[in-house]
């Protein structure tokens, strides 16, 4: 008999996100268990615990996903739960703090896709703007586009905070091959004369780029915003925009909502949920797996729409 | 038919994964648990899960315990027995760290390479229990000494809790557990002098007994090692061996049995013994000699 598919859903919260459980379930796991307030040095007999209790043939059937909210701690806990497997008793994980590395990987995608269709362009080597850039969801978009070759800046309210975060990326995600600056938020006049792009990554209801500063940008293209609660994170792009003129770019320069980045993150979150389903060999998912699979997606949308 | 629910008791903040996939692999449909569970607890929150379903609804409902602490785990156990009102009553089984299915696999294992390999039985030999003061150990040391075998378990590090941990279970399970302390190897091999069988049930990845000691024992029969993440905790033994020769263990005719080997008993078991909830009539209850009783069954 078929053994039913587990996930193990480890946290640092004190709950898991129901958002995850709806997408774990509808991905196609049967039982979703929680683990509740975890802490790294849990992780290892937390990992062995659950591979030596199934056959490596119903492993496949067995995997991890890390939520939490701090991004550092998760691709910590990944990397020492991938250190714990002892093969043949292994399984997949897959860290997505908060949701943030699907959500930075839909935001990075969907700004790609336009640069690409509207500008004939990529990402390498344009200037980024990573507007309230120190949450979790800024941290990976930052780390996403940086390795994609883009310059990235980091932008918060306090200077030493940006400074810290973008350090903090550049050590421990980018693997040597970043260097993602950091700026404060009442420099954002200067730097968004250079900026190509800019992600705001904030929290719900704070105007982060006024109708002012996009004015004042001469050579901005492509604009995203994830918070989806009114008033919009960037002036004139609301969470419906989907490659949009944003009105009064003197750049011609295009915005994406929240929804339309929701819509990219909800694929790729379930892809990689699948991707563990259907793998052969354990993978070990986080952001860059969830840039390849939103990237994917699109191009899957577009080929679509070509035919 | 209804979908079959087991509740999945755990004094600790989290379940253990193992439990979850043996529970769900062994026919259950769903698994809730319930984590931070007092003592004080377990009487209501068994009232409240036998008296949502009717009759032929509770024979497809469960209840697992589970933690680290066997002590509790039983007062549990019991707790939950006492809160039946029949005919609304289910199934409870105890299992805390798996340390009874783990422990039952082990001796179980052990009494059958004692037998095979020496025509022995437990009753009349001389056994030892590394890690003797964790679940595993205690819970091994439980099932040997009732069966006969004269125990000992073993701290590293102090006497008093081996000595706590012997009085407080002799005293609930009428066993009688004796204690000791080793830290260092001539420790060791001065407690292994004249002891027929060894069990490993220390912390995973310690090396608990070098080739230095074992080539000091002489009356060692069978050694039996729970321990999966190299380095074993008896060395020379692999994770895999059944009654093999104990190779640094040169002044004696001693076999091993390794993790894997007893993992997979203890498998077997646990998977047996959760079935069973939900194939039975009547609602049980098991714990640790249930699981010994089962191990056995497997190994005939």
């Amino acid at each position: 008999m078929e053994k039913p598919f587990i996930l193990h859903m480890l946290t640092t919260a004190k709950n898991l996100s129901p958002f995850d459980v709806n997408m774990a379930m509808d991905a196609g796991w049967v039982s979703a268990i929680p683990y509740t307030n975890i802490e790294a040095s849990e992780v290892e007999g937390l990992v062995q615990d659950a591979i030596f209790s199934r056959s490596s043939k119903n492993l496949k059937r067995t995997s991890i996903f890390i939520g939490g909210r701090d991004t550092k701690q998760a691709m910590d806990m990944l990397k020492i739960a991938k250190r714990s497997m002892i093969p043949p008793f292994e399984v997949s994980v897959f860290a997505d703090p908060s949701g943030a590395f699907t959500t930075a990987a839909g935001m990075v995608a969907a700004v790609e896709r336009e640069l690409i269709q509207k500008f004939s362009t990529t990402l390498e080597g344009k200037n980024i703007l990573v507007l309230a850039g120190t949450g979790p969801v800024g941290q990976a978009a930052a780390v996403i586009a940086a390795k994609a070759g883009a310059n990235v800046r980091i932008i918060g309210r306090q200077l030493e905070k940006a400074q810290y975060t973008a350090d903090l990326c550049n050590a421990e995600f980018g693997e040597g091959k970043t260097n993602i600056l950091a700026g404060v938020d009442t420099d954002k006049v200067e730097h968004i004369k250079t900026a190509d792009i800019v992600f705001a990554t904030g929290a719900a209801g704070i105007e982060l780029l006024s109708a002012e500063l996009i004015a004042s940008a001469p050579q901005l293209k492509v604009a995203a915003d994830v918070n989806a609660v009114p008033p919009a994170g960037i002036s004139g792009i609301d969470a419906m925009s989907n490659g949009s003129p944003i009105i009064g770019s003197i750049s011609g320069a295009v915005g994406i909502g929240a929804l339309a980045i929701g819509n990219v993150k909800y694929q790729a979150q379930n892809l990689l949920l699948k991707r563990m389903i259907n793998c052969e060999k354990p993978v070990y998912l986080h952001f860059e797996h969830a840039f390849e699979v939103a990237r994917e997606y699109i191009k899957s949308t577009q080929v679509k729409s070509f035919s | 038919m209804k979908r079959s629910i087991l509740h999945m008791l755990d004094p600790m903040p989290n379940n253990s994964p193992f439990d979850i996939n043996m529970a769900l692999d062994a026919g259950f449909d769903v698994l809730m648990p319930y984590n931070n569970v007092k003592l004080e607890s377990v009487h209501g929150l068994t009232q409240d899960a036998i008296f949502s379903r009717s009759s032929a609804g509770i024979k497809r409902t469960g209840l697992f315990i589970g933690g680290r602490n066997l002590g509790l785990a039983i007062d549990m156990f019991n707790a939950a027995k006492q809160a039946m009102v029949p005919p609304f009553a289910i199934s409870v089984f105890a299992d805390p760290s798996g340390a009874f299915t783990t422990a039952a696999a082990l001796v179980a294992c052990v009494e059958r390479e004692l037998r095979d390999k020496h025509g022995k039985e437990l009753a009349g030999c001389k056994a030892v229990v590394f890690g003797g003061t964790g679940p595993v150990g205690v819970a091994t040391g439980i099932i040997a000494s009732l069966a006969g075998a004269d125990t000992t378990i073993v701290d590293h590090l102090y006497l008093d809790t081996a000595v706590d941990m012997a009085a407080q279970y002799n005293r609930r399970f009428g066993c009688t557990l004796k204690a000791a302390v080793a830290s260092f190897d001539k420790d060791k091999i001065e407690l292994l002098k004249d002891v027929d069988v060894i069990f490993c049930t220390a912390k995973a990845g310690i090396q608990v007994l070098n080739a230095t000691i074992l080539k000091e024992v002489t009356q060692l029969k069978v050694a039996g090692d729970v321990n999966a993440v190299p380095p074993a905790g008896i060395e020379g033994i692999e994770r895999g061996d059944v009654g093999t020769p104990l190779i640094h263990a040169t002044h004696c005719k001693a076999v091993g049995v390794g993790a894997l080997a007893v993992g997979n008993v203890k498998y077997q078991v646990q998977h047996a013994l959760l079935a069973s909830m939900l194939e039975t009539e009547k609602p049980i209850y098991l714990d640790f000699r249930d699981a010994f009783v089962k191990a056995q069954e497997l190994l005939k």
